[in-house]
């Protein structure tokens, strides 16, 4: 009994310390949330010499230390600045055009090619290869023809 | 001198126009004395840009500051060879330098040994409508030599991010690059004008547009390098417009060196090949439109430019011009190919290797361009920044390595499959081996280790590749390795060449791969004497000093460096205020090893005793600039060499051209 009433007050003395644990700009949750943002183009600045750099990483810090979720964060950006607030186009509506349109384009440039490549191939043309490839040798007419190789390929070096 | 410069622009315009017209009778009239003329032109041209380019180094690094453009980017604190290299720092400089490197290439071309190709008239009055249209912008628009009302007693000084070796380097190769993809669109259209549909033109042009290429390179990785140093953001490639504008002409030009191989073989694709000469220029003039006319916001743009009209028009002009050439000679082209042999054979997979890069250029033009779509057509204003390029870009890599790493096991004509699977056997394994090598020691993160592991398995390919060559060669010459290495290369420069190309971009890739999905960061506060660990790196920060250096106050920062338990030196991360310069700049302090770099931003502090660093630990990021090296040697071997003797193969003739 005496343990458990000493295990609750431990605990007790645990939750705020859990609740309100502080954000830093090292946190996981501070690092997802600023990489998203735009920062108004100071995203790939230095933030010891960019001065707006700086207000996003200290109300972004805030916000989490706050309570706000990422999501509710990111939110508060779009309310205010609409989607040139994120470093990316939505993954829905109007910015989905900017996600499909390369793979749509990958996709029709296969189909192309793959097409170009059936339409330029001329399927006979690899046959005489193939049937000089079959064209059985005895090993006195196979040796001549590796000596004659051999020496025309010495001739490259 | 003011009066010497301006002449020398205004000749210009006017020895452009001669050269122009003097070409076109001597074409029209099958008159020498004209050609011979409008050559003593292109000649005289080049001099004159080389007074006007001289004259720009001249009054900047005797600051002359009644000149508007010294003022505005030299101060007389500045290092000579900053002040310098100020030259290409603003607009109207810039513009000089183009026209200037186009006048040279322009003069090689008439000066040599082809210089009685009948192409060259053509050649050239192409190249002159580039010139003429650079003079009339910087006579009437962005003039290096304009005047100041009043002489100030000091310039504004150059942007401290701008005062680094990477200044001295990177433009002028980016420049070289953009202005040597003029030479071969110039030959292509003057093929195509002259109704002259084999592969000639691709003969003339190899060396100019590896060259051009080599220089987009060594113009992209030097960026990228300076960026690292210089920027304090950790990174070397932002995906910013103007970064992309450099990388697309890059793409297509790698597209256009494979497909151009297919031609001199086989010749075929020759409409593909002009398209893609056609393209990669066009998306050069793309780059110096986006940087000049303010449409995309770039760290790189000209803040006060309005040039973006007349290149606009330029490029519009030169676009319908070659589109239009190429559809009036649409039926020369296309006829008189000679077919693949088969499905499985390098024909088709250089075809597949254009694609995937014609794909990439496609990707990153659409990114880059997508705000502008997306404020035009629905109002709205989205960003397209880094996340969406890496995101996107990454498969379209991954593919393209795939690809890189089978080509080069995959014989011309027609492949024998069982061969093929033989020959790849050995480097599947090994960049299977290392794949599960990395996860046993803990490495994480799926797609990196995809990465890697194709990666890998590229680099196994042409590992192998020269070793089958080598072993071939001790074979035959019972020559010893380094011997026989060097005879293989020798032997086949344009193919090993091509080999050692492709191992740099392996090497760059581990760097890319590795940085972006392994790097470490945090931001510590700390007093003095306090130690702090990233990694396993262990860092104490000693003292903060303030010093005065030409005018400059610097803080630095001392802190020593442990690595594993050991000392591994100190280090300094400075923050420069420069008298001449509102905002501060970071000089980042870094610790390289093979595998990974430590780098280091003082970022601010309270007091003397109480700092705050940016630490990153950014994982071979130095194999992006060996890997950079390594491209480079690769190319130079690939220019030096390399007869295109199946050229004559294939035409049996010369080309109706006397080469």
């Amino acid at each position: 009994m005496k343990k458990a009433v000493l295990l609750s007050i431990f605990y007790l003395f645990l939750i705020p310390t859990v609740v309100l644990a502080a954000f830093n700009y090292n946190s996981k949750e501070f690092q997802t949330v600023i990489q998203q943002l735009d920062m108004q183009g100071h995203a790939d600045h230095d933030i010891s010499t960019c001065s707006i750099k700086k207000v996003y990483y200290e109300e972004v810090i805030e916000a989490l230390n706050q309570g706000q979720s990422e999501k509710e964060i990111l939110k508060s950006y779009i309310d205010e600045y609409g989607q040139a607030a994120l470093r990316t186009p939505a993954a829905d509506g109007s910015g989905i055009i900017a996600w499909i349109t390369p793979a749509l384009g990958f996709l029709i440039g296969a189909v192309v090619v793959g097409f170009g490549i059936k339409k330029l191939t001329n399927k006979n043309a690899g046959k005489e290869t193939e049937l000089l490839d079959k064209v059985e040798m005895t090993e006195m007419e196979r040796e001549i023809v590796e000596i004659t190789f051999e020496e025309e390929r010495k001739k490259h070096f | 001198m003011y009066l010497i410069g301006n002449i020398a622009l205004i000749l210009g315009i006017i020895i452009s126009l001669y050269s122009i017209a003097a070409n076109i009778i001597g074409i029209k009239r099958n008159d020498r004395k004209w050609l011979e003329s409008a050559r003593g032109g292109i000649l005289s041209l080049a001099f004159v840009t080389s007074i006007s380019a001289f004259l720009l180094f001249y009054i900047l690094g005797t600051s002359q500051f009644q000149f508007k453009y010294v003022a505005a980017y030299t101060n007389t604190q500045l290092p000579l060879v900053y002040k310098l290299a100020a030259f290409w720092a603003g607009n109207a400089g810039s513009l000089l330098l183009w026209a200037f490197l186009l006048s040279i290439y322009a003069a090689i071309i008439v000066l040599s040994k082809k210089k009685q190709n009948n192409m060259i008239p053509y050649v050239s009055n192409i190249l002159l409508l580039n010139m003429l249209f650079f003079y009339i912008v910087m006579v009437f628009n962005a003039n290096p030599f304009e005047m100041t009302e009043t002489i100030p007693a000091d310039g504004k000084g150059l942007n401290p991010m701008l005062q680094n070796p990477g200044m001295v380097i990177h433009p002028v190769t980016l420049y070289m690059g953009y202005v040597g993809l003029a030479v071969p669109f110039a030959y292509a259209i003057a093929a195509l004008l002259m109704k002259n549909m084999d592969a000639g033109w691709i003969k003339l042009t190899r060396r100019w547009t590896l060259t051009a290429w080599l220089f987009l390179t060594i113009g992209n990785i030097v960026g990228g390098w300076w960026a690292y140093l210089e920027l304090g953001w950790g990174g070397y490639w932002a995906w910013d417009p103007v970064e992309n504008a450099s990388f697309l002409p890059w793409l297509t030009v790698s597209a256009f060196l494979h497909s151009v191989m297919i031609q001199e073989r086989k010749n075929m694709l020759r409409t593909w090949n002009v398209s893609l000469i056609i393209l990669s220029y066009i998306l050069s003039l793309f780059g110096t439109f986006l940087v000049r006319s303010g449409i995309l916001t770039s760290v790189h743009a000209f803040g006060d430019s309005n040039l973006g009209t007349y290149f606009l028009i330029f490029m519009a002009f030169m676009m319908i011009f070659a589109i239009y050439v190429v559809i009036t000679r649409y039926q020369l082209i296309k006829k008189e190919s000679k077919p693949i042999e088969a499905y499985f054979s390098k024909e088709s997979s250089f075809l597949l290797n254009n694609f995937i890069l014609v794909a990439a250029a496609f990707a990153v033009f659409f990114g880059t361009m997508y705000p502008l779509i997306s404020e035009t057509l629905t109002g709205t204003k989205v960003n397209v920044g880094a996340p969406y390029f890496n995101k996107v870009m990454a498969p379209i890599m991954l593919a393209l390595l795939f690809l890189m790493a089978i080509c080069p096991l995959i014989s011309w004509q027609k492949a024998v499959f069982e061969r093929f699977l033989k020959n790849t056997l050995a480097p599947i394994i090994g960049a299977l081996l290392f794949a599960g090598a990395i996860v046993v020691m803990g490495v994480k993160g799926i797609y990196a280790i995809i990465g890697l592991t194709v990666t890998v398995f590229m680099f196994n390919v042409h590992l192998a590749e020269f070793w089958r060559g080598m072993r071939a060669r001790r074979k035959a010459t019972k020559e010893g390795f380094i011997k026989a290495a060097f005879q293989l290369t020798r032997k086949n420069q344009r193919r090993y060449g091509g080999y050692i190309v492709h191992i740099g971009i392996a090497v760059i890739a581990v760097g890319v791969i590795s940085s972006n999905a392994y790097s470490e960061e945090i931001m510590k506060t700390v007093n003095q004497g306090e130690s702090f660990k990233v990694g396993k790196y262990e860092l104490t920060f000693n003292e903060l000093t303030e010093t005065e250096e030409k005018g400059n106050g610097i803080v630095a920062a001392d802190i020593d460096v442990k690595y594993k338990g050991k000392t591994n030196g100190s280090i300094h991360p400075e923050k420069i205020f420069y008298g001449t310069w509102p905002e501060p700049s970071s000089e980042v302090a870094i610790k390289t090893n093979w595998k990974e770099d430590l780098y280091v931003v003082l970022s601010s502090w309270e007091s003397k005793e109480k700092v705050t660093f940016v630490v990153k630990i950014n994982p071979f990021v130095s194999w992006i600039w060996a890997g950079g090296i390594l491209m480079m040697i690769g190319t130079a071997i690939a220019l030096i060499g390399g007869k295109t003797l199946s050229f004559f193969r294939v035409n049996g003739r010369q080309a109706g051209v006397d080469i």
